[in-house]
């Protein structure tokens, strides 16, 4: 049954901190940037109506619409490998190994490091005349072929690789804590039913760590919409405009370019898109009449 | 489903997988894939110790795997010490108190924020807190990049523009949707059979909170700690719009190394400042393994 | 040397007594805010700052390193919140449009007037500094964008002289990549390659089609043959570049030819820093080329402006700031450690590179002085070009045709 929660001064008085974050910061910034996108702000904001000039130049330009694609394509592979390799990795970190502290912080690691240098040693490494694939053919294999962060086609493949090597530490470590509070009497029925290993984490695990899930693919979401430093140190937008994403768009107009107008008519669209694919999972996850509590 | 993660987790202080059999073909193949996986994410990280330890006239070769001919410890010392940073030449200590100055309070500030909005949102009822929790989920979807002009001017006609104050509230600004998402999920998990005990007991909201919800949140505050510890150590765009000149963090310095458009550049250099600055962060994961350990904490039922 | 800083002692007490009775007893403080960090470039600004302190001033440096695109957002939101630096580095050209329009700068008349400005700069650089007919900054330095350089000691040993025409350079790649050497070395970002096609677009096409196309931003001149070909020679060098350039930094590619992997680069003025660096000098390890074709000198810089301060010291520190940007002493010390050329064209050259020195002769003749893109056009416009030169370069399927249409819609979209 429902507990009835009282309402009470004491949550108001909580709640006044993130009340003002939210009207001034982040209510405040949106609808300065949808009205600036209506503008012909240039280095500064401005505020000559410009009507839908910027929307409309905006979707005359290929570049965005193939950010926007690759927003996609990146967001569903860096979420969808992050979700399996960080789960396995907090699996197998759970059998009681050895070094369990080394490995867990090798995974993290990448996520403590600035990205404009590490992606450096990335873009040698993926790079066809100076990393791997020379390495790979001076072996022997002189077939062997990793180029793909040269190709137009590909490179933004090689995107996902970094941003997994980067990201999935973290949802090791999410997993991981969500693991942990699972308790031994499970496993020991298990045992006694003779389930094998893999089914007690597919059929039981798994489901338990909602929460965790939920947790882990917004967070991912976030980076996938945010993506930036990733892409500018591994290949710049490269080749071409080939690897760009939403977010560097955003910022070369914002800052670089001088055409705010643009750039924030860019955040705007970017803030329909997340709004239309987030509003029915929070409707389904907090807004709907709450079921009985299991 | 939920409530199992919690009740469970009274006395798991230990890793909870299955009890290991000795040395089996299951246990080789786990390491085999423990150990391949290790290797992926040392590779980058391979290159970049290589790189630093060779002199520039080695690294212009482009042999990035070999182990240097002629090892220096040099631009380790020049990333610490030396580096010009424009006319100040002192490396990237120069902004490490600072760093640290910006980051305890913005840590336990936006995390305590975080914790207080979650607890609220979860677990108390008030008007239109639906609302305030999708619009903060919404916004922290924006480019950071694109809220500087606005809060520039809220900050200015608040007087906290280019100060201390103005930089830990900018960080408990965007940890907050994190923070509040984080903690609100959490608490919602936990069996609201405690929660209830303690309102019949007399509870009130900030008693249940200090005293029942913050002492269990040890695994939360865990991730929130790593979460947040990494976000403002490795922040770049807000210490040095809002911090103000005399507190620029290190970050600044190592941005001042590493990126530069038309001068020429210290690869070596620029990969030993890049790991000096994320030592912070990395000694915070290779601690906080203690308390992963402990998991879901003992307190679970205390309540 | 005691004669100059005497001279500057001088000039700074006459701004002192123009702008006022009050006596420069303590020194004049001024924050500078720019985004030069590299060690070359910090010992460059060091000149100034230490030119600046002698003459009574007092530099307080503030360095946001990284392109101009990171260091330039923040320095115009201090501006704008209330809190301006002193003075603040801006690339020459457009970037400063909407400062000045907006009143939030400083103008110069008054120094730049006394100091002769307008006689002693390049017109085009003079032009950049004035809007509405005000001065609004100070120009420090003279980045030529088109240069070509080249490996010596595998020049000679391949039996290849330096080229003047652009025939003559592509015999000499091909000679280079019988040779097994990678005839170019592109660093294959955007506005690296928007240089290398400047280049292209100004020896073969010539100084009328340059002009034409980014000053005018006429359409004809962009479907006109000339630029056609210009497009079509820009292509041709992909076959003469590694596969690994996508991305690669300019350093790098600085690097292949300092080490003898590479024959060429196009690249500024500035890659003679990372010559430098290997201990290399300029006109016998490393040699400089302006063209081939025509040759002209594509003058890109940085200029300093100072946005209007409430104290009045700190307004005196900025007259004495633009006066020692533009004296002799501090732009020869200066230039010779950044690389670049002074901008004035009336100070003593000698203590420059040989590369420099080739710089200084071309400039000589008014003809041959080239505005970069940054001064012709808007940011908006020239960072969208750069986009469809890289995106031509990377796709080796898209035709001079539809490069050539890419680049008028960009135009039309973005003016």
């Amino acid at each position: 049954m429902k507990t009835r929660r009282r309402m009470n001064v004491a949550t108001y008085v909580a709640l006044f901190p993130a009340f003002i974050v939210v009207v001034f910061a982040y209510l405040g910034t949106m609808l300065w940037t949808v009205q600036i996108s209506f503008t012909e702000s240039k280095l500064l904001p401005t505020f000559a109506f410009a009507g839908t000039r910027q929307y409309e130049r905006l979707f005359a330009t290929s570049r965005w619409s193939i950010s926007l694609e690759n927003m996609v394509i990146f967001g569903i592979g860096l979420i969808a490998v992050c979700l399996v390799l960080g789960f396995l990795l907090a699996a197998a970190l759970d059998q009681k190994i050895r070094f369990e502290n080394t490995f867990r912080t090798i995974f993290l690691y990448p996520y403590a490091m600035s990205f404009i240098v590490t992606g450096l040693a990335w873009q040698w490494i993926l790079n066809p005349t100076l990393g791997l694939q020379q390495y790979v053919r001076n072996l022997g294999w002189t077939d062997f072929q990793f180029d793909w962060i040269i190709r137009n086609d590909r490179a933004i493949y090689v995107v996902i690789i970094a941003g997994v090597w980067q990201a999935s530490g973290l949802i090791m470590a999410l997993m991981l804590s969500g693991l942990r509070g699972i308790d031994q009497e499970l496993w020991k029925a298990a045992k006694i039913d003779g389930i094998p290993t893999w089914r007690v984490y597919v059929n039981i695990i798994i489901p338990m760590l909602r929460p965790t899930i939920i947790t882990s693919v917004v967070l991912l979401s976030l980076a996938v919409v945010r993506v930036y430093d990733l892409v500018l140190a591994l290949t710049g937008g490269g080749p071409g405009i080939s690897t760009d994403v939403p977010a560097k768009f955003i910022l070369d107009y914002l800052f670089g370019r001088a055409n705010i107008g643009l750039a924030t008519a860019a955040s705007s669209i970017l803030l329909v898109i997340v709004l239309v694919i987030i509003t029915p999972w929070l409707y389904y996850e907090y807004f709907r009449p709450k079921r009985e509590r299991r | 489903m939920a409530t199992a993660t919690m009740t469970a987790g009274s006395t798991a202080p230990e890793p909870s997988g299955p009890r290991p059999k000795r040395l089996t073909a299951d246990r080789v193949g786990l390491y085999v894939f423990l150990v391949i996986a290790a290797a992926f994410f040392l590779l980058p990280m391979y290159v970049m110790i290589v790189t630093s330890l060779k002199p520039m006239s080695e690294i212009r070769l482009g042999n990035i795997f070999s182990l240097p001919e002629a090892w220096t410890i040099e631009p380790w010392l020049q990333a610490w010490n030396s580096a010009c940073t424009g006319l100040n030449c002192g490396g990237i200590k120069v902004g490490f108190w600072n760093s640290i100055r910006i980051l305890v309070p913005s840590v336990i500030i936006s995390i305590f924020v975080g914790a207080l909005t979650g607890y609220a949102l979860s677990l108390w009822r008030a008007r239109g807190s639906n609302l305030l929790f999708a619009v903060l989920l919404l916004g922290a979807f924006l480019p950071y990049q694109v809220f500087i002009y606005p809060l520039v001017r809220i900050y200015s006609s608040v007087g906290i523009y280019g100060t201390m104050a103005g930089i830990v509230v900018t960080h408990t600004i965007f940890g907050l949707p994190l923070m509040t998402l984080l903690f609100r999920n959490y608490y919602a998990s936990l069996p609201i059979e405690l929660f209830k005990a303690a309102r019949v007991d007399g509870g009130g909201f900030w008693a249940i909170f200090f005293r029942l919800m913050l002492p269990m949140s040890t695994p939360i505050i865990i991730v929130a700690v790593i979460l947040q510890v990494t976000g403002i150590w490795n922040d770049f765009l807000f210490g040095v719009v809002f911090a103000g000149r005399e507190n620029l963090p290190m970050t600044v310095q190592l941005n001042n190394i590493v990126n530069s458009t038309q001068g020429e550049k210290l690869y070596n250099v620029n990969m030993a400042a890049t790991i000096l600055t994320a030592l912070v962060p990395l000694v915070v994961y290779f601690v906080s393994g203690r308390w992963f350990v402990r998991g879901i904490a003992a307190g679970a039922v205390k309540g | 040397m005691k004669q100059m800083t005497k001279a500057l002692f001088g000039a700074a007490a006459m701004v002192a007594l123009m702008a006022g009775p009050a006596l420069a007893q303590e020194p004049l403080k001024l924050e500078v805010f720019h985004w030069w960090t590299s060690g070359g470039e910090a010992a460059a600004v060091q000149e100034f700052a230490k030119e600046f302190n002698a003459a009574g001033g007092q530099w307080v440096d503030t360095a946001i390193g990284g392109s101009g695109s990171t260091a330039r957002p923040i320095g115009i939101n201090r501006i704008i919140g209330g809190d301006p630096p002193g003075a603040m580095q801006f690339n020459t050209g457009t970037q400063i449009d909407e400062l000045a329009a907006q009143g939030l700068l400083r103008n110069l008349d008054d120094v730049a007037a006394k100091e002769g400005w307008k006689e002693a700069l390049p017109p085009a650089f003079y032009e950049a500094i004035v809007r509405d007919g005000h001065v609004m900054a100070a120009p420090v330095n003279n980045h030529g964008q088109n240069w070509l350089w080249y490996n010596k000691a595998l020049l000679e040993k391949n039996g290849i002289a330096e080229p003047t025409t652009w025939d003559e350079f592509f015999a000499a790649a091909d000679k280079l990549k019988a040779a097994g050497v990678i005839p170019v070395a592109v660093g294959g970002q955007p506005w690296q390659l928007n240089l290398m096609f400047n280049s292209i677009l100004l020896g073969e096409g010539g100084k009328d089609l340059y002009m034409k196309v980014y000053k005018d931003l006429d359409p004809a001149a962009v479907t006109s043959p000339e630029f056609k070909k210009v497009a079509e020679t820009f292509g041709k060098l992909r076959d003469y570049s590694d596969p690994g350039n996508a991305n690669r930094d300019w350093n790098v590619a600085t690097g292949m030819v300092i080490s003898g992997k590479a024959g060429f680069q196009f690249m500024g003025d500035w890659a003679k820093g990372e010559f430098v660096l290997a201990n290399q000098v300029a006109g016998k390890d490393f040699g400089c080329i302006l063209g081939p074709g025509e040759k002209n000198f594509v003058m890109g810089g940085d200029v300093f402006i100072f946005p209007k301060l409430k104290d009045e010291q700190g307004t005196k520190a900025q007259d004495l700031l633009a006066t020692v940007f533009m004296s002799k002493d501090a732009q020869v010390k200066f230039n010779a450690k950044k690389g670049s050329v002074p901008v004035r064209l009336d100070v003593d050259n000698s203590k420059l590179d040989a590369c420099a020195q080739i710089g200084v002769e071309v400039l000589k003749d008014p003809a041959k002085q080239i505005p970069a893109t940054d001064i012709l056009a808007s940011q908006d416009i020239v960072q969208s070009l750069q986009d469809v030169v890289g995106e031509y370069w990377a796709t080796p399927t898209m035709t001079a045709d539809e490069f050539v249409g890419k680049w008028n819609d960009t135009v039309a979209q973005a003016k």
